[in-house]
């Protein structure tokens, strides 16, 4: 996985939240809390096999003490890798507890009658907390219908086990497992022996023993029943497990518990031998979990291969979480909200209609976030996999975006730059077209007038000379004005004014004019002043007896246009790009089109460019092919 | 101020109608058709296409002088005005006076046929001769184009290397030029001090060479000229 920092909000809109940066959780060095640890977990061992060992009460001793170090072993393992995969989950901190009770019910196996009592309550502690580990795996609290089963467990102790204490000679453990069985020391909480009042107690207690067992097979099996994909993965090893440590403590407690059988000796090395493996089934749960991240991962990475859709994207996450109401949301920096794919304010609040998120980004700022089932909560390394592909894919699209948005502001801002120049040209030429041109022409009428007059006198042919000086100031203002902006092309369009073009051109032209209809005054702009540059080009370079050819037409796509010569031609290299060309490029690319300019000596010249049409421009329904 | 029975009497009486917005062009045209008086009428001045056909439907002028760039776009209103009225009222006889030398317009102007239509440049509007040669050309069904809008472009395809013009003489040249503006043989005949015998050998020999049949028809053999002028080398050449 790469560098990423993964945040989990608990708030709306929350920004500092809690933050972590991982390394690959196996693979990284073990810290000074792992290692204190698992030091006190030998050290708790170590004490409990010395407690028992010492008490030397039973014929049992040996194994009891074998078995709860072998139980710590297993649990601070469990807990340990869990702190380690998921720090993030608090499953691991309950696993090391349950360590630390099982430690505590080491007291058991003491010949100290109140150290035994001690011991006794922390086996029954044990069994509470082992079954709170089944029924929130792999989350930390009892919510919903695993209340029932815990309340049936808590019921049995509190309703039946702890009263039987005062009124009971004898502390009794969890279905009858304890570190003694004949020697044990007396009770030093009896308040009174009453056998009637301990009967009672005794039933309540197997009731209530009974269903919770029961309960809990139920349960789990209910859960796994209706699991999702990926939760079902999580759990199955935990289940396969737990099984035989659920399955004799539930025969036990309905058999032993309420047909009053004594558990046989096979039962008790069962169950004893499930104890110590079944926190196995957490780790074993969590490296599939891992594993199948993993395979996730690989999985999207080959499917986001190529430039997928939001939606494409969305959609894979759905699929790989088996969550088909997941959602990708994105984050606004700038508004400080999070957004869908519509671009719909999205508020996150994971108590809303059982949805949850996670934030993915880099550093500490967040990019997007994951909305997904509630029950995929626990599915950290799982939901980790399908953000990270997912963020890795769209900020890949969206460093592509802000590419593509600053090519496009710096193609407006040329576009503008030129159109502004293009319209000032135009409004240049109207103003000498409505202004000295027109006060001119109205002159020469006048001018003429008077000649009329004075042609009688000497005085004709002195007007005769300002008049002909009068056509040449106009015909000089007419090409002026012309140059500057053919007006022709801003009344007639593209092909009329190329037309004309072509009619005053010094070299020999033909020419194919396609009506292109009406673009934009900017593109119909920069077409007609390549195709005159091009023409001018022609005239200079192409050499003597150069013919070319105009060609003006349209496509699906683009208008286009031509111009060739078989002249001389030239070897195309940067450096021969002179300012005719530079401009040529520059007018277009402006306004997006492309230019080609192809030649080679003795072969000719082409220039050959397009422009592309747009959604505005208008083009009759019989042009529109 | 000649009598109202001296202007019945009198054989041509053209009744005008002019159209121009820019004030100091409109009075340009006034004084020179002033100094008309005798021959023209002018029934009103119009600033825009509106006015000019309510006023063509008003009095029933037989000539119609127009701007080419008018209100309301300002771009080609007198041919628009020349369009409408070849269909509204044929008789009526069309002057087009415009700032422009580019023979696109005056081809354009006689798209929907070339009869009793004039192009001229405005500058010319106070030559007196030219003025009304195209007032009685178009009142009489002729055509007239602006000697310089064909001098500009017999200039400009001259210049171009292989030209078809460049293979007909100077002569045949300059006659294909009177052509194009609309002069009649007699007129050409007078302009290039020939007799107009040799005009019309002249004629003869460029319209065979330039494959143009030589019509009768005055106002289409301006056209041919004219588009001959304009576009005959323009077409696409197979060797290309």
């Amino acid at each position: 996985m790469n560098r990423s920092a993964v945040s989990r909000g608990a708030g709306l809109g929350q920004l500092d939240l809690e933050t972590e940066v991982r390394e690959s959780a196996f693979g990284a060095a073990l810290t000074k809390s792992d290692l204190a640890v698992i030091a006190l977990a030998f050290a708790g061992a170590a004490a409990a096999a010395a407690i028992v060992a010492t008490g030397g009460v039973t014929s049992e001793t040996t194994a009891f003490s074998a078995v709860l170090v072998a139980n710590i072993a297993t649990l601070a393992l469990g807990g340990l890798v869990w702190r380690r995969g998921r720090p993030s989950s608090a499953f691991g901190n309950l696993l090391l507890a349950e360590g630390a009770l099982v430690l505590v019910s080491s007291l058991a196996g003491s010949p100290n009658s109140v150290l035994y009592l001690i011991g006794m309550l922390g086996v029954w502690a044990v069994a509470l907390g082992a079954t709170w580990l089944l029924l929130v795996f792999p989350g930390s609290r009892v919510s919903g219908a695993a209340w029932l089963v815990m309340g049936a467990a808590l019921g049995t102790f509190l309703l039946g086990a702890l009263p039987l204490i005062f009124v009971s000679p004898s502390v009794f453990g969890v279905s009858g497992i304890a570190g003694c069985a004949a020697a044990c020391p007396a009770n030093p909480a009896l308040v009174a022996h009453a056998p009637t009042v301990a009967e009672v107690f005794r039933h309540v207690e197997g009731g209530f023993q009974a269903a919770w067992g029961i309960g809990l097979v139920l349960y789990l099996a209910g859960r796994f029943a209706w699991a999702t994909r990926a939760r079902r993965r999580l759990t199955f090893p935990v289940l396969v497990s737990a099984a035989p440590l659920v399955a004799v403590f539930t025969i036990n407690a309905v058999v032993v518990d309420l047909a009053g059988v004594r558990p046989s000796s096979a039962g008790i090395a069962i169950f004893a031998g499930a104890r110590i493996l079944y926190p196995l089934g957490f780790i074993a749960g969590l490296l599939f979990a891992r594993a199948y991240a993993g395979e996730t991962l690989a999985f999207m990475a080959r499917k986001l291969v190529g430039r997928p859709s939001v939606a494409a994207v969305e959609q894979l996450v759905r699929r790989v979480l088996d969550d088909p109401l997941a959602r990708l949301v994105f984050w606004l920096p700038r508004s400080g909200q999070f957004v869908d794919r519509h671009g719909v304010r999205t508020v996150l609040d994971p108590a809303y209609e059982g949805l949850t998120w996670r934030a993915f980004g880099h550093g500490d700022t967040q990019v997007l976030a994951v909305v997904h089932d509630v029950a995929l909560g626990e599915d950290t390394e799982l939901v980790e996999a399908v953000g990270a592909a997912a963020l890795l894919t769209l900020e890949n699209r969206r460093l592509e975006h802000d590419l593509l948005d600053s090519v496009d502001a710096l193609r407006a801002s040329q576009r503008r730059l030129v159109g502004a120049a293009s319209a000032e040209r135009r409004k240049i030429e109207r103003d000498l077209h409505d202004g000295v041109q027109q006060k001119l022409v109205a002159l020469r009428i006048q001018l003429e007038l008077l000649r009329d007059l004075a042609r009688e006198s000497g005085l004709g042919s002195r007007l005769e000379g300002l008049a002909t000086d009068f056509d040449d100031a106009l015909d000089e203002l007419r090409s002026t004005a012309h140059g500057i902006y053919p007006p022709l092309l801003a009344d007639e369009g593209l092909d009329a004014a190329l037309r004309e073009v072509a009619r005053r051109a010094s070299v020999p032209l033909t020419v194919d004019l396609e009506d292109v209809g009406r673009l934009s005054e900017d593109r119909e702009t920069a077409i007609y002043y390549c195709c005159l540059e091009a023409l001018q080009n022609v005239a200079k370079h192409a050499g003597e007896d150069a013919v070319a050819s105009l060609r003006l037409w349209r496509d699906r796509k683009a208008v286009r246009f031509s111009v060739r010569d078989d002249g001389v031609g030239f070897v195309p290299r940067p450096a021969t790009k002179g300012a005719g060309l530079t401009n040529m490029t520059d007018r277009i690319g402006a306004v997006g089109g492309t230019l080609a300019v192809r030649s080679n000596p003795g072969e000719g010249t082409s220039v050959l460019g397009g422009v592309a049409i747009e959604a505005s421009d208008r083009i009759d329904d019989a042009v529109r092919v | 101020m000649p009598s109202v029975s001296e202007v019945a009497d009198r054989e041509a009486v053209y009744r005008l109608v002019v159209a121009e917005d820019a004030y100091l062009i409109r009075e340009g045209i006034r004084s020179a058709l002033e100094r008309e008086e005798d021959e023209v009428d002018v029934l009103e001045y119009c600033p825009d296409l509106d006015s000019l056909l309510r006023a063509v439907e008003e009095h029933r002028p037989n000539v119609v002088i127009t701007d080419i760039r008018m209100p309301p776009t300002n771009t080609d209103e007198g041919i628009q005005a020349a369009t409408a009225l070849r269909e509204d009222h044929p008789e009526v006889g069309v002057v087009v006076i415009s700032q422009y030398v580019s023979p696109h317009y005056a081809l354009k102007l006689f798209e929907h046929g070339s009869a009793g239509r004039a192009y001229l440049l405005k500058e010319h509007v106070g030559h007196r001769i030219q003025l009304m040669e195209a007032i009685r050309e178009v009142a009489a069904g002729g055509s007239v184009v602006d000697p310089k809008v064909v001098d500009v472009l017999v200039e400009a395809r001259m210049r171009a290397k292989n030209s078809l013009l460049a293979r007909l003489s100077t002569r045949e040249r300059e006659v294909l030029a009177g052509v194009a503006t609309g002069a009649s043989n007699a007129a050409i005949a007078e302009s290039l001090f020939l007799t107009k015998r040799a005009v019309e050998k002249n004629i003869n020999s460029l319209f065979a060479k330039l494959d143009l049949t030589d019509d009768k028809a005055t106002s289409r053999r301006v056209r041919a000229a004219l588009l001959f002028i304009a576009d005959s080398d323009l077409e696409e050449r197979a060797d290309l």
